[in-house]
């Protein structure tokens, strides 16, 4: 067993109330996959923080090569040889590649050398198998080839270390796949990988070990042969989960809304169907389907260029968000820190904003003590977990957060309600009761759209699935014919197909 | 209902933020000044002292929704400037000076129209767009008057923007109060006000939640204008004349006022309370360095270093805070 | 078309633009004005076009970085009338001393300008407003209300300065000025293509967030931005002494703006990242020719000017958005596509606005 790279003892890090970290270990081998997982909340990410001197530890050391060091800052991070890369990667949208990877280099001369630079990049995208071209700005290029500018980035910087911080949550199967093929060869040129996801399936297939934190304190660290995901879970959770939440059967209702031929130029094209009440209507597909664009075209937010809606027996046009939430149509973002949620403000002024036509006087002034009641309702009816409905939501956990985002669509009492990856980025606790929920508001007669990337989630809650791939539909399965097999192979189109042949 | 709160808890909350602060320099700044000058408090003084300035804060209560609505409006002095001048052209061509006002009115709601089409529907910064109309709209105003001055005004117009209307409050007061008062009630306690923190909070969310974003502003963008204008024409009549370079400069201290007062540059936090004090602070000195003989040119550069001063302080006092508690937590293990 | 993009980045397009168009106004002012191509015409122009283009490649600095500096037209008339006094009071001193000085001054006020944004963390807007009226303070007060005379100037400064020339073509003199303005802007334009410090100043502006993360020292740049974007309003301050001779309060007003005007009508972006010094030439060439030339064009009264200068920016700027972007997405398009066609890989996309 070669030495350690990077040993992390007895860390401690405190933030205001919340100890976030406790007393914790981690150990870096050099080409070694180190797998970390645990719920929100469990310290991940100041662990993070900490090895790229974001934040300094309260307690503890860290090791490098066996002799301590301090990381005080993201320049000695990098002068350490460590380096992160991020769901969202941070480029310089304005600078090509190649600058991209060369910006932060010390060491490079008095002057730019632009001939020199495009080779030596080209160099290192090829190291990684990766093809680019090097001269192009940085702003047209997809989020995978982003993160593989960051690699690329890391790698010229001689990065011993590499923290992989939820890569691939927003990237395609295809893009993955990619992405561990790059990982893997780092791993054979002597990297150390701490990989961090939510996606167990993941975790297991790349890493070589896997270490479980949960509430800011160690809980287990094995080599992977050694762990089952059963008692991943359990370790991470602290308590033993049942399987996926299946839906209950429940009546389906009258046609609520037809969907014919809706399209919209370079996104989707002729995507059809119907949802009836009580139904649940599953969209899956592969990241850079399009299914997003849908749900905003149904909400207004971009709408389509030609097709037709017929909601509740009228047509449509909807060119708003304002005007499809008038209607009873309610959209859940994918994305709730930056789309979902006031951070700065109360619970309860989120909940009543999309509604806050109801809390006026006739003159226009807020009926406050109105407002109050609501969320307090909301705050038992869904179990958020808060000391006030006056509290700000930045403060809440993931998981609550989610809840008072359902809370302020919920509010707005939809007949249709789309939820776009409601589980992404919560805990395996919260997720069940969000399910909880969807089941709940199926029984009650509202229709949902339950745009998904988590393939069992999709199984398991929808009454039918729609398969999109690349902006088109691919077919709709009713629960019964649903399998995995048949909506991957559904999802990924022809080229399944020709791989079998 | 929402648990009954100790009243004084509240106030006392209220003390200890930023305009708790302000309400003691405000003091402080009133007991400097009532030492050097005997008659300072005298009702005679106080209305002077408001006076002076009446245009510029009539403005700032408008320049508190646009900057909390993470907005910014640098065209607001050039239509004070445009519409004064708007007044005596017309006025110097034959028109009668009842429909000279309205039409430096009309102006000014179509200024605002015109910010609120390039950045509402353009979707330019509003920084660029006032900006540039900071240069054009005091441009026009040229245009109209060139570099004469019209004065000669009918004595009953003038008497309206010097002489006191009610009691001893002059029209321009009593503008600035009532402003004041709906100023107050809608940011605080409407739903538009609500709308207006939400979206310089976030416009994103807001748009999601199904809020008009782009109304919301151009509602406000045309009312800067309006409101530029109006304050633009009080100060023609309290001038008793016109040139084309009338309110030139103004917006720093209207700019500083609010942002002395709370309000983020940022947006999205900020009160009419918090303005007003701060109102009240730059009144209460620019007047004390008057009766101290301080030239307007001195007092331009205090206000200068004011408006820097009420962004770094807090800014100072964030990073003491975050120190502060950096070391309690490292003292409490 | 696939040729022309190969061959020109969209800012070069943009170059091309300024110039057709500065050629279009030349045109149709020759045409309306008598004797409007003079060498005397030139000359005005040319020295006019020097000083604002200094003050405007310092601004351009600093907007790159996704700043803005407003006070420069304060600094430009103090360090203009603090050197004019000591000249006036000392004719004696060195020119070069006297051209130090300025630059040194202003340096120094636009170090004050830095520190407050990049360490006090206090936007640029704010501090630059601030410092605007706050310099313009300190230079009524240091003149006392005086003036600096012509006439007590050294000749150097006054009759020599402002009329050596480099070099002439037939009747077109090119002034010592303009040659000093020609090396700034070569200078700049190098410093921002071929200096790491330059190129981080693009960074900066096009992701704040990750230039923080980037493992450069961003503050500090930031801060040295506005020192020399201050060093350069020192100089046009020389310069412009050079030029007036006499200096009142009031010098430098309006400059600000004007160098605003000329970085954005000359193509750099307002929240930073991308435009370049030749790009601000053109655009100061542009704006300060339209302005010298509708003094002289008796069809419209003079007092258009401002209102013209306003109207350019918003065209300007709005004219970025809508073409510049959609040129920037036909250029990654284009780009793409070649990659696509030499490695026949799906790779990359036009970026999708939400990650499903």
């Amino acid at each position: 067993m070669k030495d350690a790279i990077l040993e992390m003892r007895h860390i401690s890090k405190r933030f205001d109330m919340t100890q976030a970290l406790d007393d914790v270990p981690l150990t870096l081998y050099p080409g070694e996959i180190h797998g970390l997982i645990g719920e929100n909340g469990a310290g991940k990410s100041t662990l993070i923080k900490i090895m790229t001197g974001i934040h300094r530890p309260d307690q503890g050391e860290i090791l490098l090569d066996g002799d301590p060091v301090q990381i005080s800052n993201s320049q000695e991070a990098q002068t350490h040889g460590i380096a992160a890369i991020y769901q969202e990667p941070m480029v310089f949208p304005d600078l090509n590649v190649a600058e991209n990877i060369f910006i932060s280099h010390r060491d490079r001369g008095l002057l730019v050398r632009w001939g020199k630079m495009y080779e030596e990049a080209e160099a290192i995208l090829a190291k990684l198998d990766v093809k680019l071209d090097v001269r192009m700005q940085a702003h047209g290029l997809t989020l995978a080839a982003q993160q593989a500018v960051e690699i690329a980035k890391a790698i010229s910087l001689k990065v011993r270390v590499l923290i992989m911080d939820e890569p691939t949550a927003s990237l395609s199967a295809h893009e993955v796949a990619q992405l561990f093929r790059v990982a893997n060869t780092l791993r054979e040129q002597g990297v150390a990988i701490l990989f961090i996801s939510h996606r167990m399936e993941e975790v297991f297939e790349i890493s070589d070990r896997i270490t479980v934190l949960r509430d800011g304190k160690f809980i287990s660290s094995a080599p992977v042969e050694k762990v089952t995901l059963d008692s991943a879970i359990r370790d991470m959770v602290g308590r033993d989960i049942e399987d996926y939440f299946a839906k209950d059967q429940t009546e389906r209702g009258e046609l609520l809304m037809s969907v014919h031929g809706l399209s919209k130029e370079n996104t989707f094209t002729d995507i059809n169907f119907d949802i009836h009440r009580g139904e649940v209507l599953g969209f899956a597909g592969l990241v850079g389907s399009r299914r997003t664009d849908v749900g905003l075209a149904l909400f207004g937010v971009e709408p389509a260029d030609s097709g037709e809606i017929i909601f509740a027996g009228n047509t449509l046009k909807l060119h708003s968000p304002e005007k499809a939430l008038q209607l009873g149509i309610a959209y859940l973002t994918e994305d709730r820190r930056q789309l979902g949620l006031i951070m700065s403000m109360s619970i309860t002024s989120n909940i009543s904003l999309p509604m806050l036509r109801k809390y006026l006087t006739r003159l226009g002034l807020l009926k406050q003590s109105e407002e109050y009641t609501t969320s307090e309702e909301f705050r038992q009816r869904l179990s958020i977990r808060t000391p006030s409905v006056k509290l700000e939501v930045g403060k809440l956990s993931g998981g609550n957060q989610q809840k008072v985002v359902l809370s302020k669509w919920l509010n707005a009492h939809p007949k249709l309600f789309i939820l776009d990856e409601p589980t992404r980025g919560v805990d395996v606790g919260a997720k069940a009761e969000v399910h909880h929920i969807i089941n709940e508001l199926a029984e009650q007669g509202l229709a949902v759209i339950l745009i998904s990337s988590d393939l069992p989630e999709v199984l398991a809650m929808s009454d039918r699935i729609l398969v999109m791939r690349e902006g088109m539909q691919m077919g709709i399965f009713s629960r019964e014919e649903a399998t995995q097999e048949n909506i991957m192979t559904a999802a990924m189109g022809q080229h399944v197909q020709e791989v079998e042949q | 209902m929402p648990p009954r709160q100790n009243f004084l808890l509240v106030v006392w909350d209220r003390l200890k933020s930023w305009e708790g602060f302000l309400l003691v320099i405000l003091i402080a700044i009133i007991v400097i000044n009532s030492i050097q000058t005997p008659a300072y408090l005298s009702i005679g003084n106080q209305i002077n002292l408001f006076n002076l300035s009446i245009e510029k804060i009539i403005v700032a209560l408008i320049m508190a929704f646009i900057i909390i609505n993470a907005e910014i409006d640098l065209s607001v002095a050039s239509m004070m400037g445009l519409s004064a001048c708007t007044l005596g052209w017309l006025y110097s061509q034959g028109a009668p000076i009842f429909t000279a006002f309205l039409a430096g009115l009309v102006v000014g709601v179509l200024g605002g129209a015109f910010n609120a089409f390039w950045i509402t529907k353009v979707r330019l910064p509003s920084l660029v767009v006032t900006l540039a109309m900071l240069i054009g709209f005091r441009g026009l105003a040229r245009v109209l008057l060139e570099d004469k001055s019209i004065g000669d005004f009918p004595e009953w117009f003038d008497a309206l923007g010097q002489q006191p209307l009610i009691g001893p409050f002059p029209l321009a007061l009593i503008v600035f109060f009532i402003l004041l008062v709906i100023a107050i009630i809608i940011l605080q306690y409407s739903g538009f006000g609500r709308y207006v923190y939400v979206i310089g909070n976030n416009s994103e969310v807001a748009r999601y939640s199904g809020v008009r974003v782009q109304r919301v502003k151009m509602i406000l963008f045309i009312a800067s204008g309006a409101i530029s204008a109006l304050a633009g024409l009080l100060y023609a009549a309290r001038l008793g004349a016109v040139r084309g370079d009338l309110a030139l400069g103004f917006e720093l201290d209207i700019i500083t006022m609010v942002l002395l007062g709370g309000v983020s540059i940022f947006g999205g936090s900020g009160s009419i309370y918090g303005v007003l004090l701060s109102i009240l602070i730059v009144l209460n000195l620019r007047n004390g360095m008057s009766l101290s003989n301080i030239t307007g040119h001195i007092q331009t550069g205090v206000i200068g270093a004011l408006l820097i001063l009420s962004v770094l302080i807090p800014n100072i006092t964030q990073s003491v805070r975050n120190m502060l508690s950096r070391r309690r937590t490292a003292e409490a293990q | 078309m696939n040729w022309l993009m190969r061959r020109f980045r969209p800012e070069q397009i943009r170059w091309l633009v300024l110039l057709l168009l500065i050629i279009v106004v030349i045109f149709f002012f020759a045409s309306q004005i008598d004797n409007y191509l003079s060498a005397r015409f030139f000359v005005r122009v040319s020295t006019s076009v020097a000083i604002i283009a200094v003050i405007a490649v310092g601004q351009t600095l600093v907007v790159l970085t996704r700043n803005i500096d407003l006070s420069v037209g304060s600094i430009v008339g103090f360090t203009a009338y603090f050197v004019g006094q000591q000249l006036a009071n000392n004719n004696e001193m060195a020119p070069l001393l006297a051209v130090l000085m300025a630059t040194g001054i202003g340096a120094a006020m636009g170090a004050f300008n830095g520190i407050l944004v990049s360490y006090g963390r206090v936007p640029a807007i704010i501090v630059t407003l601030g410092t605007l009226a706050l310099y313009r303070t300190i230079l009524v007060q240091y003149s006392d209300a005086q003036t600096v005379i012509t006439a007590s100037l050294p000749s150097w400064i006054v009759d020599y300065l402002p009329r050596a020339n480099i070099f002439s073509i037939g009747n077109l003199d090119f002034r010592l000025l303009v040659g000093l303005m020609v090396v700034v802007v070569i200078i700049f334009q190098l410093v921002l293509s071929y200096l790491p410090y330059g190129r981080r100043l693009y960074a900066i502006g096009s992701n704040p967030d990750a230039a923080r993360n980037a493992g450069f020292p961003s503050q500090r740049i930031v801060f040295f931005a506005f020192v020399l974007c201050g060093a350069l309003a020192g100089l046009a301050g020389f310069m412009f002494l050079a030029r007036f001779g006499n200096i009142t309060v009031v010098a430098g007003l309006g400059f600000e703006l004007k160098s605003v005007a000329a970085a954005v009508v000359g193509g750099v972006n307002i929240f930073g990242g991308s435009g370049t010094v030749i790009g601000t030439l053109l655009g100061a060439i542009l704006i300060d020719l339209i302005d010298n030339s509708l003094i002289r064009w008796p069809e419209i009264s003079q007092f258009w000017r401002e209102a013209l200068l306003g109207l350019m920016i918003l065209l300007a700027v709005a004219s970025d958005l809508v073409i510049m972007n959609r040129l920037r997405n036909m250029w990654a398009r284009t780009e793409l596509q070649m990659v696509q066609q030499e490695t026949e890989e799906p790779l990359q996309q036009e970026e999708p606005r939400y990650a499903a």
